[in-house]
């Protein structure tokens, strides 16, 4: 196997964006990558899209196909990538295994989603069809409501409190402030959303005990990636090559109900410990790291499960700020999901985006980790049934 | 008339895993023969939630669901009567029901629904 290093990156500014199509939003990105990659005309052997709803949502299919031909990369080898909320992570994962075994030298893997375009009530049918068909989706479960049942639990058992999980929407909001590619630069007060008499009306209730700003946006957006063999890089690319030292995946059972511990996110700790195993590093070497906060919940749940904090610790962590920039492991220092947006099919990638502009250190100040070196990500498929995760190494001294 | 609960679990034979939905191999030892059983008496309830952004389908300003275990260990997602989420508790007792849980193209989709007990 080839060590795959990450030569280009691209993204768009997610949020509403009426006036692009997903094919726009998806070659946007894709030219950015490929211009930060320096490749000019060099053959791109295969493109790999994440993306998760285009044949519900545009009534579109074979979106890879349509990329390859906008952006005159015929006869690249096209394929889309379907995994959920966790497309973005996956695509990028066949990318990798596709270098890695000498197969193809020069990749692009892109992750879109435009998912404004329809109602809110279309919106949430269209994440709930990752539920169940029959002993989920027909009671009118929501991915929220899955994250609410979790959360309820969650809280019995570990000691989660709604302050811990305001800690996390006030620190996303506060970076997402900072990142110019986020959906929604707001940042937040906690009385607006918490503790004043405004905030029922602010925050309303979304799926108990989650509230509205417990919730990531619906959002349009894309993001790419340039993979190429790590030896091949030394000698191409414009900036440092980041290394893809790990990566993992991992499922669960499909629904909540048949797991023996519905608070255990399995696939999180597998999918995790298969990414460190292969970078062979642990949890404490992490300078930076970018988790599925679809929820708020689910940073904290993710940071215990990953091993940045022991079970029952999270919350209080992130409520300590040792989750900020320059505290013990900053994360979702982009805002996460919950303020960068999360087109289901981009956020994958998004997250390895972030990471790679990390670890060039070439971030602004207020939100550069200094000298970071090692990075992490979480792609959250499902419900926790279908994880990713990947370790990025800066190969810079 | 009352409706009969129209769910059926999978008891591994092998190691009595009990399975609902369906699996075509035992979850836990692979082995792939099952009895059916059903869901026996009353239930308790692991976990709830009231939703208030609901999806394409439902007209009602917010539901209530929840998942139960029955006396029998199958475990299953419903819909929960109440007028109130504080009218719930992790682990109280509800009686199941089979009835409308939402409407599809004019028909009736029947599933899961629970009302606490007492």
């Amino acid at each position: 196997m080839r060590d795959v290093a990450i030569i280009g990156v691209g993204m768009i500014p997610f949020g509403r964006r009426d006036e692009d199509s997903l094919l726009d939003m998806l070659a946007y990105a894709s030219l950015k990558a490929l211009d930060d990659a320096g490749m000019g005309d060099k053959t791109v052997n295969a493109v790999y899209v994440g993306n998760m709803g285009a044949g519900i949502i545009q009534h579109q299919t074979s979106i890879a196909s349509s990329l390859v031909d906008r952006l005159s990369l015929l006869p690249a080898a096209a394929d889309v990538v379907e995994n959920g909320p966790a497309s973005g992570g996956s695509a990028v994962k066949n990318g990798l295994l596709a270098v890695a075994s000498g197969y193809y030298d020069y990749v692009l893997v892109a992750g879109g989603e435009k998912m404004r375009e329809i109602t809110g009530w279309r919106a949430t049918d269209f994440v709930a069809t990752m539920t169940h068909p029959e002993v989920e989706y027909p009671y009118g479960i929501t991915l929220p409501g899955m994250a609410g049942m979790f959360t309820q639990l969650y809280m019995e058992k570990y000691g989660v409190t709604r302050e811990h999980l305001l800690a996390v929407t006030l620190k996303n909001h506060e970076m997402g402030a900072l990142n110019p590619y986020a959906h929604v630069e707001m940042l937040l007060d906690r009385g607006g959303i918490f503790d004043s008499p405004h905030a029922v009306v602010n925050n309303p209730v979304a799926a108990t005990p989650l509230h509205l700003y417990d919730l990531c946006p619906v959002s349009d957006g894309a993001a790419a990636v340039i993979l190429c063999p790590l030896e091949m890089a030394t000698k191409l690319q414009k900036k440092p090559p980041v290394l893809i030292a790990g990566f993992g995946q991992a499922t669960d059972t499909h629904t909540l109900q048949e797991r023996d511990d519905p608070t255990d996110l399995k696939a999180v700790t597998l999918a995790a410990q298969q990414a460190f195993d292969m970078a062979k590093l642990k949890p404490k070497d992490i300078d930076v790291a970018e988790l599925h906060d679809a929820f708020t919940i689910l940073e904290i749940a993710e940071s215990e499960h990953i091993g940045f904090f022991k079970k029952g610790e999270g919350g209080k962590a992130a409520a300590a700020g040792k989750t900020r920039l320059g505290g013990q492991i900053p994360i979702n220092v982009s805002g996460g999901l919950k303020s960068r947006g999360h087109p289901v099919g981009a956020t994958g990638v998004a997250q390895l985006v972030e990471i790679t502009f990390q670890l060039r250190h070439e971030l602004p100040k207020d939100r550069q980790v200094k000298g970071a070196k090692h990075g992490f990500t979480i792609n959250f498929g499902g419900f926790g049934n279908n994880v990713v995760s990947f370790v990025l190494k800066r190969t810079e001294p | 008339m009352k409706n009969e609960i129209a769910i059926t679990a999978f008891q591994c034979k092998k190691c009595g895993r009990i399975h609902y939905p369906f699996h075509d191999r035992c979850l836990e030892c692979k082995k792939s023969e099952f009895e059916k059983i059903k869901p026996q008496g009353n239930a308790k309830l692991l976990t709830y939630t009231a939703i208030y952004n609901l999806p394409w389908g439902f007209e009602q300003r917010f539901l209530i669901i929840g998942i139960a275990e029955f006396e029998n260990k199958i475990k299953a997602m419903g819909q929960i009567k109440v007028d109130s989420i504080d009218d719930l508790k992790l682990g109280m007792k509800v009686r199941p029901s089979w009835e409308s849980v939402r409407v599809q193209a004019g028909e009736d989709v029947f599933g899961l629904k629970f009302e606490p007990i007492g």
